[in-house]
């Protein structure tokens, strides 16, 4: 009889690794833009109360999770979905397509436009999300790069740039 | 050519044309092992002797199960579940839809939950919900325009709680699609006219989006010369048997190039304006379609030059220098718009200053123009558009597109 060979799919632990380590940081940069950005803070107000997005890596994560509490206070939550009441789930299909939007090879809207993100949950909510997700890779990226991760890198005045870029570091490495 | 490093294309349905095709319904549906379908449609479809045309050609060698001609203009959660028990009820084993988008939408639905064995087609949105093939689909269309026979989304709404839900699934493809020229002889001239041009808004947009890609590209362009030879013929001429093929091909293969790379701003914009101020879909593209082309340019400047070879024919493209092609197509779908308002005797509107509803009054009042930015925002199509939009973008185009003046490229920010 045959002895048919069962292959298991590699973990890929380094990759995995960048892409969880970079989930947490943009989870954490998001809630602290929340508080330092009026554009940020805006498109969160105009979500419904209590709203919890997440976004992450199928089939087995990592994942962050991002939401509004009580007092409408956007706070990053952590990676675990277990008990969170998740309004919008946005996942990339694969490791691989995560690693090259997280690497900014591919811009948000070419991985959306490449058909690597599933979006469950309400289109406009997740409209949101994108424009937030957008900003956030503004401040956080050096202009050269994150030129390749938007569609049009915005014309704020440098002062304001550079303010509000300080304090989103600030708040996503220390939590100041 | 431009290849992306990666894309995606599936169009599994068969599509039969011409200007008998529907004479082969029979033998369509024994080949899908199903012998009593349910037809679908609506009142204005079954008023105009449609219903009729498709019943004659199938003729003693087809049980008809049961017609249900109630399907409301916009689908309806409520009607899929009774139609659905109706299909049940009457023993049926496969669907025809004749009709428009609503039409096919509210089949799509029903085929969702007489497949599944349930009772309620909410059970089956988000993604991924469906995981197996459906009861068979005949669909045949009655307008030129929305491609819904060959696209793989369903949109119901639901009245009651205000929601309109999208469901997405290559198990939603019709199995079959009939293109006959007799399903359209009949669409008066104004509508002939906004339908054509949302196909062309359906190639366009597929054409120079993120998503492009060679397969959709193809059908693209192809789509694009059936329109620009038929579509002001059709309208001037509403028998013109030729040209109503041609357009039942064009917007079928629009169909197949947008559904695979997907429609951007022009849309954003269009699904917006309908749902503020109601205006019909194709009315909006008609206006919006040389906008799209003028606020992308600088980022699609050469893909777009390349439409104006189906667009213009092959010698007026050689003809007409590089730097100057993308010019010539904006000019081209803007004399085309005028061509359709003089073909349907001032009925096909060119900017929305001139849309009025069915009392007469402006139906997109100059007031309302902040809304209609404000929901545009929400619109998932934005995210395959080449260029950024924001609140103040979408507002600088809806008053270019309000006056019918074309944009100020000063303004375009990049």
């Amino acid at each position: 009889m045959n002895s048919y060979k069962e292959i298991q799919s590699g973990s890929k632990p380094f990759k995995r690794a960048y892409v969880a380590l970079m989930l947490w940081f943009v989870g954490r940069a998001i809630e602290a833009a929340a508080r330092v950005d009026g554009v940020v803070k805006a498109e969160f107000d105009g979500l419904a109360p209590g709203f919890t997005f997440s976004l992450g890596v199928m089939p087995q994560g990592p994942t962050m999770i991002v939401g509004k509490d009580a007092q409408g206070l956007v706070k990053y939550r952590g990676w675990n979905t277990e008990g969170q009441k998740i309004d919008l789930k946005m996942k990339v299909k694969n490791l691989e397509g995560a690693i090259l939007m997280f690497t900014f090879q591919e811009s948000t809207a070419l991985a959306t436009a490449r058909n690597r993100l599933i979006v469950d949950g309400e289109v406009p909510a997740a409209c949101a999300i994108v424009r937030v997700l957008d900003i956030v890779e503004v401040y956080l990226l050096p202009k050269l790069i994150a030129k390749l991760a938007v569609k049009r890198y915005p014309d704020w005045s440098f002062g304001e740039k550079v303010r509000n870029r300080i304090r989103i570091y600030a708040g996503a490495v220390l939590g100041l | 050519m431009d290849l992306p490093g990666y894309y995606e294309y599936h169009c599994s349905v068969k599509v039969i044309a011409g200007h008998d095709a529907l004479e082969k319904i029979p033998g369509i549906l024994q080949d899908l092992h199903a012998c009593r379908p349910m037809i679908v449609t609506d009142k204005g479809v079954a008023g105009a002797g449609l219903v009729d045309i498709v019943l004659g050609a199938v003729k003693d060698q087809l049980v008809i199960g049961a017609v249900a001609d109630d399907v409301p203009p916009d689908s309806d959660l409520r009607v899929v579940n009774r139609l659905a028990a109706l299909y049940r009820e009457k023993g049926c084993d496969a669907l025809i839809a004749v009709g428009g988008g609503s039409v096919m939408d509210t089949a799509k639905g029903i085929n969702i939950v007489v497949s599944e064995g349930a009772d309620d087609l909410m059970k089956f949105s988000g993604a991924g919900a469906l995981k197996r093939p459906l009861k068979p689909l005949v669909a045949i269309p009655t307008t030129a325009g929305t491609g819904s026979e060959v696209t793989l989304v369903a949109v119901v709404k639901d009245h009651e709680r205000h929601l309109k839900m999208a469901f997405v699934s290559y198990f939603l493809l019709p199995d079959v699609s009939i293109l006959d020229s007799r399903m359209t002889l009949s669409l008066p001239a104004a509508i002939t006219a906004a339908t054509g041009m949302d196909a062309m808004t359906h190639a366009v947009e597929a054409y120079y989006g993120l998503s492009k890609n060679p397969l959709s590209d193809a059908t693209a362009l192809a789509a694009i010369r059936l329109i620009s030879g038929n579509l002001v013929k059709a309208t001037r001429n509403p028998s013109d048997r030729e040209a109503r093929l041609a357009m039942a091909n064009a917007a079928a293969l629009a169909g197949m190039a947008f559904s695979n790379s997907m429609v951007g701003m022009v849309h954003t914009l269009g699904h917006a304006t309908g749902s503020v101020c109601g205006v019909p879909h194709g009315v909006c593209m008609a206006i919006l379609l040389p906008y799209g082309l003028e606020y992308n340019r600088h980022k699609r400047e050469a893909i777009m030059g390349e439409l104006f070879f189906p667009m213009g024919g092959s010698d007026v493209f050689a003809r007409t220098p590089k730097e100057q092609r993308t010019d010539r197509v904006i000019a081209y779908v803007r004399q085309m718009n005028q061509d359709l308002h003089d073909a349907s005797g001032g009925r096909h509107a060119r900017y929305f200053k001139e849309v009025s509803d069915r009392e007469g009054k402006p139906a997109v009042p100059r007031e309302r123009l902040p809304d209609i930015a404000r929901t545009a925002l929400g619109d998932g199509s934005i995210f395959y558009n080449p260029e950024e939009l924001d609140y103040d973008d979408f507002l600088m185009v809806l008053e270019a597109a309000w006056e019918g003046v074309a944009l100020d490229s000063g303004r375009i920010r990049e």
